[in-house]
């Protein structure tokens, strides 16, 4: 896990598409307008569009909250035999997540002002949803959602 | 409240207060929206506030514990609050996130709205 939680945390920035950083507030409306764009341009559906966008609201609003700076890094990835995917990463050097089962949990918060629906509810959202988190060294969140024929 | 105070314009519709949200909503903007709202309904002394989503195309878990705050707020000072025209895809991923919009009455259109604030 730890392993994991630095490679992670070290992923070149090189191989996204694009890379907001996450510094004040407005760039959380920056990071979801990004997306959503991104995502438009793969053809997505609105309703895909729409859950891409909110993903990347909840983690780049997260990363502000709770380790104040860090980056949103989102791509494609061309599957065999399948349409497009796009993979959001949300990286941080924050204070990381001693026990990611509990922050998944429906409600859990740390924040006085939010429902803690955050994490859980993107994974709902999302085809694949991962939380790698390390106490001390940061956390990383990847997402991905797969263009549907409709 | 003078013009510049206001994140969002409002129209007075009779005892309703009509707020045709037209711009993005990010955090800053949500927050002083609700300060803006409190203010009008005390100010205008309106039964109701309408707010039209119509435009809207993220709401996330943050602007719905905002909006709701305000809608709890907002009936404290005895006064009404429906959300109408919430886009389908918005509603999808609100329902899917399992987010509830709690303290709302929720519209379909104004129509809808209007007929929701004068019933009995
Ligand atoms: N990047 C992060 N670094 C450290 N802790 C985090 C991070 N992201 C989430 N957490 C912790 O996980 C908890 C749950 O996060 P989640 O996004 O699900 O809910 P929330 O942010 O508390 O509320 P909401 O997202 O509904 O406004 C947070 O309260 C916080 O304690
Ligand atoms: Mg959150």
């Amino acid at each position: 896990m730890a392993r994991k939680a630095k490679e992670l945390l070290d992923i070149p920035a090189d191989d996204f598409e694009m890379v907001v950083r996450i510094v004040r507030e407005e760039d959380i409306a920056v990071a979801r307008q990004m997306a959503k764009q991104l995502a438009q341009g793969l053809g997505f559906s609105l309703a895909d569009v729409t859950k891409v966008a909110t993903a990347v609201s909840e983690l780049a609003r997260n990363i502000y909250r709770y380790a104040q700076t860090g980056k949103i890094m989102i791509r494609k990835r061309l599957e065999e035999n399948g349409g497009p995917t796009i993979q959001v990463v949300a990286v941080d050097r924050g204070p990381g997540i001693e026990d990611v089962d509990l922050v998944l949990t429906r409600g859990y918060t740390t924040y006085e002002r939010s429902l803690g629906i955050g994490l859980s509810g993107i994974r709902r959202l999302m085809d694949f949803f991962e939380v790698v988190s390390e106490v001390g060294t940061g956390t990383a969140v990847v997402v991905e959602k797969r263009r549907r024929k409709f | 409240m003078t013009f510049k105070e206001k994140v969002v314009p409002t129209i007075r519709v009779a005892d309703c207060l009509l707020v045709p949200i037209q711009i993005d909503l990010d955090d800053k903007t949500v927050e002083q929206l609700q300060a803006q709202l409190l203010a009008e309904i005390q100010e205008q002394r309106v039964r109701a506030v309408i707010l039209d989503v119509r435009m809207v195309e993220v709401i996330d878990s943050y602007i719905s514990y905002t909006l709701s705050e305000t809608a709890a707020m907002a009936r404290l000072m005895g006064c009404r609050t429906v959300i109408c025209g919430i886009r389908p895809p918005v509603a999808l991923t609100l329902a899917q996130m399992g987010i509830e919009l709690q303290g709302f009455l929720v519209a379909r259109d104004l129509e809808h709205a209007l007929a929701l604030v004068w019933s009995p």
